[in-house]
């Protein structure tokens, strides 16, 4: 009988244990998703909106630009040679970048320089080599959207704090789904939100509900988007790439081919008027391509005629044609060497090992031009969806606020959250910075919120 | 404090990732590209005839049969334009044109070589004789390399 009892007491202090232990892993979670939320909401809110204008790039652009982009076909294209030649005596002092030969009949050409420090591109007209005008890169407003969306304007630093914002919010998503798992039947607040209960319900619902939702969507977004990050996305390029199923190097890291010759061979240009104050045998030697001939290759090559050229700064680097067209299967990159002509490598789609082919289909969705409108609609819907949901939960956070400190979910011991731990930790190591994050977050809880009382109760912790 | 430094040391070890690989475009496509020497004597006098040398490789190895090794020859100032001819195969990947030029002044040489999927056209600069005082400042202005009559090949 005794035994019995016991048998009894024991079963039910493990239920007993069973249950805290659940709702201390509910709290856990739910703290860690309220702290990522309530810090990296705006973040991803600023992202969403500067995601969704940026979208619709093409669109815009070809609005705000249309006067320096078409033209009127006419029977013959002047030589790029001629056209370049036109923009430098506009630009004297500026070096010449690339060349964009246009797309089709009815679009200007481009010539893209550096004066003063500054990016600027000239539109020329092909037909008669006149320029159309000048932009200059700091001065497009798409420019900035992008800048504002891959670094918040602030370069590196601006950089790493998108890259955090995109691995908390997958830390979000994780938590989130979690936290929104159905404990009983019914679709009720799992897929449509209820609102005929109470407010409180029905706030928590116009988050989790939409939040659900859009999961796969954002998800994709984050994970097509992180490739393109300083810290984990250069990373992540360089390993696919060495091991020979990424991009092929140069196109996202590494460099390109040189032109394979000895300085001594090429023709040196003497600089004094009237008298040749070079040795004559310095003078010969082999010479540069000339625009026209590396334009001339690039029609021979099948090459999308959205191409740009690049032409070589360093005296053994090399032309290379680059196309980045809507559709991934459409890229090419192909380096050119600057004195013979060699097609020194020639890198299509079909070329990309598999993560590359895949990393390259990522971003042409993520900005939305794989699929044209279709992809920019449902783009925009999930950039809708993310303010959303970060709003909502913002406000959700704001109407069950305490009035004395954060109304964060009370702390459990860390050692009665084991998988979440282990999941933290899986987590951190995916994503440096997340693991360097959490790390400087715990280095802040035992060196500061544990010891000053009044942060302390503040934060629950 | 082992803790500390043990994480540390980990994070480290992660942010600084891993660097590309020398080779790794060995990886990918390849392409074996035409490799031309052009040798032409430092010095050239008008009507003697001069040689004009190439070697040609690919991939390391002498191109002892090239598909087609063309030479164009023409003066800086248009005055004087030879059409495209062929160089004569010497054997062991050498290849060689023999021309008298009969004016001074700045030229052009313009190889059109290919062999085995690749096309080159290097083009080297040089001397006959003198240099005008018109043709030095065409120099110093860089200005066309290219001769204004090209004929499309092949």
């Amino acid at each position: 009988m005794k035994q019995v009892k016991e048998e009894f007491i024991t079963t039910k202090k493990e239920e007993q244990t069973e249950k805290r232990a659940k709702v201390s892993l509910h709290q856990t979670i739910w703290r860690w998703h309220f702290y990522a939320g309530i810090i990296f909401a705006p973040f991803l809110i600023i992202l969403a909106v500067t995601g969704a204008i940026y979208l619709f790039k093409p669109q815009i652009e070809q609005v705000l630009y249309q006067e320096y982009y078409e033209i009127t076909p006419q029977s013959e294209k002047i030589p790029p040679e001629e056209q370049i030649d036109q923009v430098e005596e506009q630009y004297p002092d500026a070096v010449i970048t690339s060349y964009r030969p246009g797309e089709d009949a009815a679009r200007s050409s481009e010539v893209t320089l550096t004066s003063n420090n500054e990016s600027l591109t000239v539109f020329i007209n092909p037909y008669t080599g006149q320029s159309m005008g000048t932009l200059n890169s700091k001065d497009r407003i798409m420019d900035k959207i992008e800048e504002l969306h891959g670094e918040l304007m602030a370069g590196t630093t601006g950089d790493r704090i998108v890259e955090l914002a995109a691995c908390w919010a997958i830390v979000l998503i994780i938590t989130g789904l979690f936290l929104w798992f159905p404990k009983k039947k019914g679709i009720a607040g799992v897929i449509v939100p209820r609102f005929t209960k109470r407010k409180r319900i029905l706030r928590r619902d116009l988050h989790a509900v939409p939040a659900f939702w859009i999961t796969l969507g954002m998800f994709f977004l984050i994970m097509t988007g992180l490739p393109w990050s300083g810290l984990w996305g250069t990373n992540f390029q360089n390993m696919a790439t060495n091991t020979g199923e990424g991009y092929p190097p140069s196109i996202w890291t590494g460099s390109p081919p040189t032109s394979e010759v000895q300085t001594k061979d090429i023709a040196e240009v003497p600089w004094a008027a009237e008298t040749l104050d070079v040795p004559q045998s310095d003078v010969q030697g082999l010479t540069s391509l000339s625009i026209n001939e590396v334009v001339g290759i690039a029609e021979g090559q099948n090459i999308h005629p959205s191409y740009t050229v690049m032409l070589p700064s360093e005296p053994d680097g090399v032309f290379t044609l680059s196309a980045f067209p809507p559709k991934a299967q459409d890229e090419a990159t192909i380096h050119i060497d600057q004195y013979s002509g060699a097609i020194l490598a020639d890198y299509r789609y079909d070329n990309y090992g598999i993560i590359g082919k895949i990393v390259a289909w990522g971003i042409t969705l993520h900005k939305g031009t794989q699929f044209g409108a279709l992809n920019q609609f449902i783009s925009l819907l999930i950039c809708f969806g993310i303010i959303l949901v970060a709003v909502s939960g913002l406000y959700l956070w704001w109407k069950r606020k305490p009035k004395q400190g954060l109304g964060a979910p009370k702390a459990p011991r860390l050692k009665n959250a084991k998988y979440f731990l282990i999941l933290f930790i899986a987590l951190g190591c995916l994503f440096p910075l997340v693991g360097l994050s959490l790390f400087v977050v715990w280095l802040i809880d035992w060196l500061i919120i544990q010891r000053i009382e009044s942060v302390k109760n503040f934060l629950n912790a | 404090m082992k803790k500390i430094l043990c994480t540390s040391l980990i994070i480290v070890m992660m942010l600084t990732g891993c660097s590309l690989k020398q080779d790794a475009d060995s990886l990918y496509n390849t392409e074996t590209p035409l490799d031309a020497d052009i040798m032409i004597p430092e010095s050239i006098k008008i009507n003697e005839k001069e040689e004009i040398k190439v070697i040609l490789t690919q991939g390391g190895h002498r191109v002892k049969d090239a598909d087609f090794v063309h030479v164009e020859i023409w003066k800086q100032d248009g005055s004087v334009s030879y059409r495209m001819e062929e160089a004569m195969n010497n054997g062991d990947g050498v290849y060689i044109l023999r021309k008298e030029l009969d004016s001074e002044g700045l030229y052009y040489a313009k190889l059109h070589a290919g062999n085995d999927g690749s096309v080159i056209v290097p083009q080297k600069q040089f001397i006959v004789g003198e240099l005008s005082s018109s043709e030095i400042d065409a120099l110093k202005e860089d200005l066309p390399k290219q001769n204004a009559n090209q004929e499309p090949h092949h």
